[in-house]
């Protein structure tokens, strides 16, 4: 028998909680159950570990609990699979981690994690830069002019408008970034932002801030892709902190 | 799973799901890229290791290269010298690459809380 | 067209949650891996390997360093 763990809760009030878990079921209908240390708890059900099946269903179904839960409780959500074999280990992991889930707590208590992704024709995209730099980079033709004599100086040619390219490529990004990260300060948004992430991805991000500035985020996506046709902005959420948890386990 | 969260999805590329599922998937591929070592695969593990940090400094040297080429102030002579050993070196990297059978992806290590390497 | 639209929102959202879930979030210890070369998600692989105190000794002596850190980074 195992314990598979949801979620760590800051159990404010026990008898909501006892009377919300009373409602709900576990991944396979189970019951779902709390271990408890003093205001922190762990939302468990029992459940065998051949019984965790890793399928897109079972794996949204997980989700779905903690997102049910979250919709009343600040809590930290736990990666999938997350199981403990009794209540006791489960004691010692929350005696162990005690001051962390404390403070991850209190940081995502009332917010929520939004997601952002940025997408781009990165095909498009260079062709677009490599005519824009070719009419600024024409006056001084003298580096392409010059060098055609070799196999090795057309090699250097070709490196260098490639280098260009991606230095022009990574500061567009930083300017995207840097205009959108203007707009969002007056949000006390905490954000973690990825750069070319991959090749069609330019950014991808995620923001933790307050639920009930939801609206103006939204807000500062759409000005920033009016700003920006040639890419797509793609906002997700309110979703439970997963980005969020900075936590070591111990 | 009837609602979504999609807060905003606007502008004027058009990627389908499968386009963006690909993307999702090298995501994870990259996230995944860890070194692991065990006597199973010591050899070509080892390999990795060393044709990563080969790679990482090639790479910086050819960066350095090219903000020396755009500086202005190399002659041609030099260029073309340099021109010749980062070709040369990039062949000989790739040369090295198909015969551990490794690929760009493979060269890359997630440093953890530092980020990838490359 | 209008229901591609739709189609689409709820196939990335269903993307952006099972990211979530499956590689982030407090994790034990653990080792799942899905492809998402489809638009249903598949299992390459799982190993669930949780549990025991032994496990927990593993991963204070290093063993799952990298999944931990992995998880913190971003």
């Amino acid at each position: 028998m195992g314990n598979l763990i949801y979620a760590i809760i800051f159990n404010n009030y026990p008898d909501k909680l006892n009377s919300l878990l009373s409602g709900m079921k576990g991944m396979s209908g189970e019951s779902l159950d709390v271990v408890t240390l003093d205001e922190i708890s762990a939302v468990v059900s029992h459940i065998e570990r051949a019984e965790l099946i890793a399928d897109q269903t079972s794996a949204m179904a997980f989700a779905g609990i903690i997102e049910k839960l979250e919709q009343h409780f600040t809590l930290l959500p736990m990666r999938y699979g997350s199981m403990l074999e009794s209540v006791d280990l489960i004691l010692k992991m929350l005696e162990k981690n005690y001051p962390d889930f404390q403070q991850n707590l209190q940081k995502v208590e009332n917010q929520s994690e939004f997601g952002l992704k940025v997408f781009c024709d990165p095909e498009k995209l260079k062709e677009e830069m490599r005519l824009k730099s070719e009419t600024a980079d024409n006056p001084s033709a003298k580096s392409e002019e010059g060098i055609k004599k070799s196999v090795y100086l057309d090699y250097m040619n070709k490196k260098l408008k490639e280098h260009r390219l991606e230095e022009k490529l990574l500061n567009y990004i930083d300017l995207v970034i840097a205009e959108f990260t203007g707009k969002l300060t007056q949000l006390h948004a905490v954000s973690k932002i990825k750069k070319r992430s991959t090749a069609t991805i330019l950014i991808d991000a995620v923001f933790l801030l307050k639920k009930d500035r939801k609206d103006e985020l939204v807000q500062v996506v759409k000005d920033s892709q009016n700003q920006h046709p040639e890419l797509n902005f793609t906002l997700t959420g309110p979703w439970p902190p997963y980005n969020f948890v900075d936590i070591n386990l111990k | 799973m009837s609602e979504t969260k999609i807060l905003c999805n606007t502008g004027t590329i058009d990627l389908s799901i499968e386009d963006i599922s690909e993307e999702f998937e090298k995501l994870k591929t990259i996230e995944d890229s860890k070194l692991s070592l065990n006597p199973e695969n010591a050899d070509s593990g080892l390999a990795k290791l060393v044709l990563t940090l080969i790679e990482l400094i090639r790479k910086l040297v050819e960066k350095q290269a090219m903000r020396r080429v755009d500086g202005g102030l190399l002659t041609e002579e030099e260029i073309e010298r340099m021109g010749e050993t980062l070709m040369k070196l990039e062949d000989k990297m790739e040369e090295l690459k198909k015969y551990f059978n490794l690929t760009d992806r493979d060269l890359n290590i997630n440093l953890g809380p530092l980020g990838d390497l490359m | 067209m209008g229901n591609n639209v739709i189609d689409q929102s709820k196939d990335i959202t269903i993307l952006e949650l099972l990211d979530r879930v499956l590689t982030k979030g407090v994790i034990i210890t653990g080792d799942i891996v899905i492809s998402v070369a489809d638009i249903d998600l598949v299992y390459l692989g799982v190993k669930l390997m949780l549990s025991s105190v032994e496990t927990m000794e593993q991963l204070k002596a290093g063993k799952g360093i990298n999944e931990l850190q992995k998880n913190n980074s971003i």
